[in-house]
């Protein structure tokens, strides 16, 4: 399957459904494992999640705009929100220790970072950020490409 | 989030049913916790069956559960972890905190270890 899908929606957790529901439509279509399947699906619910708590601050008039873009050795999955972005380069600099349990929040870049084939983010100024997520795709029969 | 609470063997079992991320879960949860150790329950086990999916702020609401546990002297093992919740405490390195079993009996059982 090629092509492009998009779903946009307003700053709401009840529409994290919605987006569950659309990756594993799109992933269904594509050639990827389990494992995959499942990686892509929780690193772009925690890109939805932060643009949903961070970028919009959950303001129910600020749409979280998802694009997922299929082509035929990777998906490309972008998701933007209307917020005022962030020094990702130093976040990630000075990313807190997953394991640390003392940090009850702050996994999800590294959740993303860890799952996926790449991870970038990019500022359009007025506009809001943008969280670019990566998975490069094997054929079913070869699922693990987990990476430790 | 709904949480259902039951005793087995002296072991309270959570049954956590639907999502399991921030806002309201989080409160949820902390207080359902809380409960337990006003009734001296520190023997829990958070029971993920019904758990649709986690993010990362849902694995936040487990930690805080087992560290206000452990504080206490109790612990918080986890079952019927599905595939993308082990994803994510196999990543995060978290899968090396909890506990995970696939059977109730066994998860039960391994408190009569302490």
């Amino acid at each position: 399957m090629a092509g492009t899908i998009i779903i946009e929606f307003p700053s709401d957790y009840k529409y994290l459904n919605l987006v569950d529901l659309a990756c594993g439509e799109v992933i269904s279509g594509l050639c990827a494992g389990h494992n995959a399947a499942n990686e892509i699906a929780i690193s772009v619910i925690e890109a939805v999640t932060n643009a949903i708590e961070h970028g919009n601050c959950q303001c129910p008039d600020e749409n979280v705009r998802v694009v997922f873009s299929c082509k035929p050795d990777r998906l490309c999955v972008e998701v933007a929100d209307c917020g005022k972005g962030f020094d990702f380069e130093c976040y990630i600099r000075n990313m807190p220790d997953p394991t640390n349990i003392q940090h009850l929040r702050g996994r999800g870049i590294y959740i993303m970072k860890n799952l996926m084939d790449s991870v970038d983010f990019e500022m359009v100024p007025g506009k809001g950020m943008k969280v670019k997520l990566e998975k490069l795709l094997q054929p079913k029969d070869s699922d693990d490409g987990r990476k430790d | 989030m709904r949480i259902e609470s039951r005793e087995r063997d002296g072991v309270t079992i959570l049954d956590l049913q639907g999502k399991l991320m921030g806002g309201s879960d989080a409160e949820a949860f902390k207080v359902a916790i809380h409960k337990l150790l006003d009734k001296g329950r520190k023997r829990v086990i958070v029971n993920l069956h019904g758990v649709d999916w986690i993010n990362s702020t849902g694995v936040g609401i487990l930690i805080s559960g087992y560290t206000t546990m452990r504080r206490s002297g109790g612990d918080i093992r986890l079952l019927h972890v599905s595939d993308k919740i082990r994803s994510i405490l196999y990543v995060t390195k978290l899968n090396t905190i909890f506990m995970c079993f696939e059977s109730e009996d066994e998860a039960v059982a391994s408190f009569a270890d302490d």
